[in-house]
């Protein structure tokens, strides 16, 4: 089973970054096998297909406007909507559309797991918020967690 | 799927652009204003960093033009420190570079434009068979049996009527100003799918010259990933033939598919050779240079400026590290320069202090008598210029490079229209095609270059000789460029005691998006749209259409009113 863990996010803009952040600890403090790839994934849109389409498993990891309020780890399993939206510049393509795109190539993810915070602080600026940062540590839980469920047989 | 979680990700990206627009008694655009309504300070974020790590930050900068970015700030150091870098990470440079633009211009070309042009939901009524003949027609590329136009149009249909994906309900399907017969829509679109599956084999060039990808290394000094053609985990001969399939594969989809499909198009759309010219002046820094970056006379697309539409003559003094020659504006930005609201100053002597005084959100329009936009307003020698493929490829026409003239012929005598349909949103969406195919062939090119290099023995691809910053002059200014697919792209950079003092960025974006300067004078968008008739204008595809060919680099929300003041239709794209 291939799994990636794909950080989205600009690390330019506080906790817009938090994707990117959660990639690189993952990636400087775990040492996975060859089929387990963390990407810290920026904001590079259609770059990034290739990622979504080639895993078995997918967590991404994003910054999100929660479907409800509260400020708490928000993770959502497999159901996500996949929406092809109209827009002024091919930078937009966004994580929706990525999954839209792979769903029409059938080539969706068969598990996919998005794992989100709202953000705190949007400003520009390089670093989380203090808020967001100590959700870090259950973030990096959680994945490592389904990492381990998918790996074992 | 049944149910339905709304996740909105946060807009994210080099900031919004917002479009207002005035309409005239006979729905043409009589004024149009164009604002980034996002604050973007890395300028300030920069400051008292490390110059070797600066590529690094303004990698981010764009959400997806990492490269021209990097490049920019690797260059500007290296200017700033006098390191000259060995010939091959001129080349692997040059090869990223014509990779990132080559394969952006084909991602907007399918991703982006052509639905402003091609109507997917006309596509569900084409006759596969006609399909297969305009295709086997106009390409000798081999997906074109009418079977394969059969499958295909029997997965769009499932695929619309499932209703699940927003693509087809979202556009202004059926609007009257869609020309396209059924069957080329659907060619159309079956090449959009193949795009979207083929740019993702281009760039697989970044990850073997960039060690990594999204986000490949850049090093001040050379390239960070080592040649050898007989190690491991470097550059070696498995990686280059690699690199030369992909590279020969890139040239075959851009001449038999993105090329064709291009004149197919605009051949229904010639009334658009003449809508959205707009200034009429464009600017290019040039880039891909044969020799060193200081030598424009050897750089593969030319620097120059043409004014007016005057097609017999290039100026070719153009400095942007002169003081006199380029200056940012802020009549129309919010900003100040000490603490004045108005004034120009050349980046060197550019300040970064916000200071927003538009209206408090939520609102309806911007004042745009006052100041409207978080972009500052760039001029060269006092002119308002456009930047991009446009621009590159009428300068490089003028100055005779060989291909480009060749090329932009051909498209002539193909289409049938005068060179004066090239200032028109039809040629700047022609030039970058015929850019795109000029810079595919940079990559066989450069992938020559470095293949000589190699057989001579000559690996070296960096140079450490000013890496201690020990070594570095107490202060030092220097500039940093590149043609990004959008346009000319300059980072300037103030070096003090080891660190960053000063840097400035002015993107292709702000060249294009600028808003009105001192004098009153439009930038290229709006000009561009100034003009343009609107069939209806609760759907302003028009609109849509002289801005996506301009590429622009901001997320946007575009708003048209009419001269009473009354909104007409919001388009909102987040």
């Amino acid at each position: 089973m291939k799994i990636t863990v794909l950080g989205l996010g600009n690390l330019l803009y506080g906790d817009e970054g938090f994707g990117c952040t959660v990639a690189r600890r993952l990636q400087e403090t775990t040492d996975y096998p060859d089929d387990v790839e963390i990407v810290d994934g920026g904001t590079q849109g259609l770059y990034l297909l290739d990622y979504i389409e080639a895993a078995d498993g997918l967590i991404l990891v994003d910054a999100v406007i929660p479907l409800e309020a509260g400020f708490r780890i928000h993770r959502y399993d497999n159901d996500i909507p996949a929406l092809i939206q109209k827009k002024m510049s091919s930078h937009q393509t966004g994580l929706t559309e990525l999954l839209a795109l792979a769903r029409l190539h059938n080539r969706y993810p068969r598990e996919l797991v998005l794992i989100g915070i709202p953000p705190k602080n949007l400003d520009m600026g390089i670093g989380l918020s203090p808020e967001v940062e100590a959700l870090v540590p259950d973030v990096l839980a959680m994945i490592r967690d389904q990492i381990q469920a998918w790996l074992t047989p | 799927m049944a149910k339905r979680i709304v996740v909105d990700p946060i807009p994210r990206i080099e900031g919004h652009l917002r479009i207002e627009t005035v309409l005239d008694d006979h729905n043409t655009i009589a004024e149009a204003y164009s604002s980034g309504t996002m604050w973007r300070g890395l300028e300030l974020i920069l400051k008292g960093r490390d110059p070797r790590d600066a590529w690094a930050f303004t990698q981010r900068i764009c959400g997806v033009c990492t490269t021209v970015h990097a490049i920019a700030s690797v260059r500007c150091v290296e200017d700033a420190l006098g390191i000259k870098i060995p010939d091959n990470a001129r080349i692997i440079r040059n090869l990223m570079n014509a990779t990132q633009q080559t394969q952006d211009h084909l991602i907007h070309f399918y991703h982006l434009h052509a639905l402003d042009w091609v109507d997917v939901v006309s596509a569900l009524s084409a006759d596969p068979k006609e399909t297969s003949e305009i295709a086997q027609s106009i390409s000798p590329w081999p997906k074109s049996s009418p079977g394969y136009f059969k499958d295909l149009k029997a997965r769009l249909t499932t695929f619309v009527e499932s209703g699940q994906l927003g693509i087809f309900t979202n556009g202004y399907w059926g609007h009257s100003a869609y020309k396209l017969p059924p069957a080329v829509n659907l060619l159309a679109v079956a090449h959009y799918l193949e795009a979207l599956e083929f740019q993702k084999e281009i760039i697989k060039i970044h990850t073997i010259f960039g060690g990594k990808n999204p986000h490949p290394n850049y090093a001040v000094g050379g390239v960070a990933t080592a040649i050898d053609p007989n190690a491991d985990n470097v550059i070696n001969i498995e990686k280059l033939s690699m690199i030369k399939k992909i590279i020969d594969d890139t040239n075959t989809f851009i001449n038999q598919v993105y090329i064709p499909d291009l004149l197919a198009v605009a051949k229904f759309y010639k009334d658009w050779g003449s809508i959205g010219g707009g200034l009429g002046n464009y600017l290019a820094y040039g880039d891909f240079p044969e020799t060193d970056i200081h030598d424009p006379g050897s750089f593969l697309w030319p620097r120059g400026a043409i004014l007016n539409k005057d097609l017999s003559h290039v100026d070719e003094d153009v400095d942007p590290k002169d003081l006199s020659q380029i200056k940012e504006e802020i009549a129309h930005s919010w900003y100040t320069y000490d603490g004045k609201a108005d004034g120009g100053l050349h980046p060197f002597e550019g300040q970064t202090n916000p200071k927003y005084t538009g209206p408090d959100l939520p609102y309806e329009y911007l004042d745009t008598d006052q100041k409207y936009s978080w972009l500052k307003t760039p001029r060269w020698k006092d002119n308002p210029m456009e930047v991009g493929p446009l621009a590159r490829v009428l300068i490089a026409y003028v100055k005779g490079v060989d291909e480009i003239v060749d090329t932009v012929n051909f498209v002539l005598k193909d289409l049938d229209v005068p060179a004066a349909a090239l200032f028109s949103t039809l040629g700047r969406t022609a030039a970058r095609g015929i850019e795109c195919k000029q810079t595919a062939g940079f990559m066989k090119h450069y992938y020559d270059q470095l293949i000589a290099n190699v057989k001579k023995g000559d690996t070296k691809v960096y140079d450490s000789s000013m890496w201690d910053p020990e070594r570095w002059p107490k202060e030092a200014k220097g500039f940093g460029f590149t043609e990004a697919p959008r346009g000319s792209l300059g980072h300037w950079i103030h070096i003090k005691d080891k660190k960053i003092e000063d840097y400035q960025i002015v993107v292709p974006s702000t060249w294009n998006a600028s808003p009105r300067d001192g004098k009153g004078r439009s930038g290229a968008y709006e000009a561009a749209l100034k003009g343009t008739p609107m069939a209806d204008p609760e759907k302003p595809l028009e609109i849509l259409r002289t801005v996506h060919s301009f590429d622009p680099c901001l997320a946007c929300a575009s708003h048209v009113m009419d001269m009473n003041g009354n909104e007409i239709t919001t388009v909102k794209i987040v």
